[in-house]
């Protein structure tokens, strides 16, 4: 009767004997036990109530990936085939566990104190000093409005990159060469990109673009002396590396548009400019907010063009708030109030985003 | 050479007493040497011809070093170190080091002239490299973690406060004082730079002060002389040697042409846009002149509490100085850091004024890109004809004329013994060995003369007849050594106070500059009251009664 229920196929009954449970749940308790044990000791230990512990938390971390393999294991003894089905997910799950979970809540307690690396008191809790601070801090606003701009720029980031993936998608010559090519900006580090175009061709005196704008009449280029021209080609540096990834998104798009439609719209007597809207727009849709939804999360941590070319100048016009934090911490090692921002902005991405996809959703889907 | 005469030594069965006397170097024992197998080398001699031979390896202009110079300079240095370890002695003990790998240089050296040092004395050294960005947060996340992994760090005496501060560092033995020639140092290098508490923790590999770096071109000018005086300028057209003046050939220079390029000509250059901190040093420079009294060893803090002096009349009006010379600065100024200032312009021919540390003299003539070799001077940085007195709260001209105070900017790299290896005394000696064959007198000699990230810092680096002899060109390098002994051994020399976090104050203190230099604040009043402000807030982070105390230590209070 079982076996014609189960739709999981199990193919042999399990006979497990109370002993074996018995067994298996002395395995998981056991090594949750001696994970605790170590756990507090440790604790007491480094906050100065036992004499005895160890020089750091490495052993606390053997005895839990102990824990986690008797775990798995118990799974197997005490539930037989079911027990094996949770293996295949159980690992995984301790993985992300350890690796994303615990990382994040340990980050939260660093969030909120006071944590400067340099003070000899070391880490305290500090409330929500830090948000305060974050709140009247004009570099964190500031580095925030900048990422408005910057996420602005991607509309025309889209508009270059579905242009370039129209020209490629048509039959134009030396079609795969201009493909590589077009891509290769992509496959270059933006740190190279930031010396090579920012620091090296953009150089004021000897740069080619400087020497170009010079013989073109402009008599004194300066491509970054003001806030907007600054903030300008940051856009451009980055616009630069990165349409080639939404081109290539879009023209694999246009490309698995089915001929048929596009030849229907032609025998309707449609022309280029309103097939292109009533077709193949509408069609390209779901890929292009797939691929502008991808180049904000890139866009989002922009930092190391900023880091290398403008140091978040002049007077902060380019700063990004990834920039910024990393001056926070690194420069000034200021670890507690660097992570408040991080998790701030952590929180204020997944609200943008989450935000965003329920607005495509209902354009997408609506709902009359 | 040296190093067969030192064999032959060995095989004399010389004794380490015998070794040392005299001088404690390879020289010596070569001295030593060639005296008890009757050669006829004094020991003078002796010293002279191994700094000579040193100095050869691979001869100015003749390429950059490679690492087989690096290992022939460790191999002839090795004299010292041979007097006080036996062979293998250091068997079984591996050490950490943690440096830097600027430019390919600093540890990209230590290896090469420590490599000798392994093969002799047993030990071997694993390396931690690093970029000066990585360095600051790498340093204080080991010691805030508790997780020191190196056994000897090459560090800058601005981190003794967050290092030897907090008993990280292991006290330099007698022995050690003995071999370096600590009495060799420039003055300024000598204690309380790197003590703490009385105990000596440093051994010296480099010094460092910002000196000024002008374009003779321009000031033997006879069109700009004679512009000068046609436009009424008070005085001869010369190498100005007051800020104020620097103030006034900067506006006089704009609209005419450089004379080297033909290109726009310049004044002097400041860097405007921040430098992980240390593009604060740049306006320090303008500003001590200003702000550091004679009889007053503090400038940058009260040493009372900590309170903030570079909102005082003193840091706005350099900060005023920067902004009044701002039209008058390359195109895209904005947007030049310290490496830029000194690389991309003064070197490559834009401009005919920047501080800067040793490295602008060092390249000008062995630089790739330095198209100013021929023309480049050197002095101490600028003086002012008043200084601001903190204490009176008033502006005074010193009678003895306008009022100079070199900027110590960084004062140099050291390299420093953790005080891990204090508890196994193999290791202990073993480390200490290492760092005192880098800041060995000979081998600095050879660094200071070389690309290698390393000043002159000896009183010994100053003999001008080694370094012509060597191939430089005497006036140069005369003009180059005084303009750094000078500022070394000024009397009234600015130098940086070695508390906890100070490139947290150097790093906010950049982001508030950038603002004041785009115009975001209405007075530079108002700017240096925001750094002030921050700063405050770091020492209250940090903790204002043990800065305070660390920072009444480093001033010797």
């Amino acid at each position: 009767m079982t076996a014609q229920v189960d739709l999981l196929h199990v193919v042999t009954t399990d006979n497990i004997t109370p002993r074996r449970i018995a067994l298996g749940r002395t395995l998981v308790w056991g090594s949750a036990g001696i994970l605790l044990l170590l756990i507090a000791t440790q604790a007491l230990f480094e906050n100065g109530y036992l004499s005895f512990g160890f020089e750091n938390w490495r052993p606390v971390l053997y005895a839990y990936v102990f824990w986690a393999v008797c775990f798995c294991a118990s799974q197997v003894i005490i539930r037989g085939e079911q027990g094996k089905r949770a293996l295949f997910v159980l690992p995984a799950v301790l993985f992300v566990a350890s690796m994303v979970i615990f990382p994040l809540l340990f980050g939260l307690s660093i969030a909120f104190s006071d944590w400067n690396l340099a003070s000899p008191d070391g880490r305290s809790f500090n409330g929500l000093d830090n948000v305060r601070q974050m709140w009247a801090d004009p570099f964190y606003w500031n580095a925030l409005k900048n990422m408005v701009y910057y996420t602005m720029a991607i509309l025309v980031e889209y508009a270059i990159a579905f242009g370039l993936a129209l020209l490629l998608n048509s039959q134009i010559r030396a079609q795969k060469f201009f493909r590589v090519a077009f891509l290769m900006p992509l496959m270059l580090s933006p740190v190279a990109v930031s010396w090579m175009v920012g620091k090296s061709m953009l150089e004021v005196r000897f740069g080619p673009i400087a020497r170009l704008a010079r013989w073109i009449g402009w008599e004194h280029p300066s491509f970054f002396g003001t806030p907007e021209m600054a903030r300008t080609m940051i856009m451009v540096m980055d616009a630069w590396t990165f349409i080639p990834f939404m081109m290539i998104m879009i023209l694999a798009g246009l490309q698995a548009i089915p001929k048929e439609v596009q030849e229907a719209a032609k025998v309707d007597g449609a022309s280029a400019i309103q097939a292109f809207w009533q077709v193949v727009f509408p069609l390209m849709l779901p890929i292009s907010i797939t691929a502008v939804l991808i180049r904000i999360i890139f866009k989002l941590k922009l930092a190391d063009i900023i880091i290398t070319v403008t140091s978040g100048g002049p007077g902060g016009a380019t700063d990004s708030v990834t920039s910024f934090i990393f001056r926070e911490y690194r420069d000034r090692s200021n670890v507690g109030y660097g992570t408040l921002l991080a998790m701030v902005y952590l929180v204020v991405i997944i609200i943008a985003i989450t935000i965003f996809m329920k607005l495509v959703d209902r354009w997408m889907n609506p709902r009359y | 050479m040296k190093v067969e005469l030192y064999n032959r030594m060995r095989r004399g069965q010389m004794s380490r007493r015998g070794m040392l006397r005299g001088a404690a170097s390879v020289g010596a024992v070569a001295a030593a040497g060639g005296f008890s197998l009757g050669l006829s080398t004094g020991p003078a001699n002796a010293a002279t011809d191994l700094r000579a031979a040193l100095l050869k390896i691979p001869g100015v202009g003749t390429g950059s070093p490679s690492d087989a110079d690096y290992q022939k300079v460790g191999e002839m240095t090795l004299g010292p170190t041979k007097a006080v370890v036996a062979e293998g002695e250091f068997e079984g003990v591996e050490l950490t080091f943690l440096g830097l790998n600027n430019q390919n240089q600093h540890n990209f050296l230590f290896r090469g002239f420590l490599k000798p040092w392994e093969k002799y004395t047993g030990a071997t050294i694993k390396w931690i490299d690093l970029a000066q960005a990585d360095y600051n947060a790498r340093l204080q996340q080991s010691i805030a973690t508790q997780t020191v992994d190196f056994d000897i760090i090459e560090m800058g005496a601005p981190f003794e406060g967050d290092v030897t501060g907090r008993g990280l560092a292991s006290e330099m033995p007698e022995w050690v004082k003995d071999v370096i020639d600590m009495d060799d140092y420039v003055d300024y290098l000598k204690a309380p730079v790197g003590t703490w508490d009385g105990k000596t923790y440093r051994v010296s590999i480099d010094g460092d002060c910002h000196n000024f770096n002008y374009r003779t071109d321009y000031f033997e000018n006879e069109d700009f002389a004679a512009a000068w005086a046609s436009e009424g300028h008070d005085g001869p057209w010369e190498v100005p040697n007051t800020w104020q003046k620097v103030q006034e050939v900067t506006k006089f220079l704009t609209g005419k042409k450089d004379p080297l390029s033909g290109l726009d000509a310049h004044g002097y250059l400041d860097p405007l846009k921040g430098w992980g901190g240390f593009g604060f040093y740049f306006l320090a420079s303008r500003a001590t002149a200003y702000a550091k009294h004679p009889d007053d060893p503090a400038w940058l803090f009260d040493p009372e509490d900590m309170k903030p002096r570079v909102n005082n009349e003193a840091w706005v009006r350099a900060i005023q100085d920067v902004l009044d010379v701002m039209a008058d600065q390359p195109t895209d100024q904005i947007n030049a850091d310290p490496g830029t200032t000194a690389f991309q312009q003064f070197l490559a021919g834009t401009g005919s004024m920047v501080s800067w540390w040793g490295d602008v003299g060092a390249g000008a003539k062995t630089s790739d890109s330095s198209v100013v070799g021929e023309v480049t001077g050197f002095s101490i940085l600028p003086g002012s004809d008043d200084v601001w007195n903190h204490k009176e709260g008033k502006w005074e001209t010193l009678d003895t004329g306008p009022n100079y105070a070199p900027n110590m900017a960084y004062i140099g790299w050291g390299v420093y013994v953790m005080a891990r290896v204090d508890a196994d005394p193999k290791r202990h000696k073993a480390a200490w060995s290492a760092a005192a064959h880098l800041g060995g007198k000979d081998l600095s000699l050879w660094a200071s003369a070389y690309p290698s990230g390393f000043q002159p810092y000896r009183k010994s680096h100053f003999n001008v007849d080694e370094w012509t002899e060597a191939g430089y060109d005497e006036a140069f390098i005369d003009d180059y050594l005084s303009s750094e002994a000078d500022s070394y051994n000024h009397p009234n020399a600015a130098i940086e106070p070695r508390i906890p976090g100070i490139f947290q104050y150097y790093s906010v203190a950049e982001d508030e500059l950038a603002k004041i230099y785009a115009g975001q604040y209405a007075s530079a009043q108002e700017g240096a009251d925001a750094i002030a402000a921050a700063w405050e807030k770091i020492t209250d982070q940090i903790g204002r009664e043990s800065q305070t105390a660390l920072y009444r230590a480093s001033l010797n209070l």
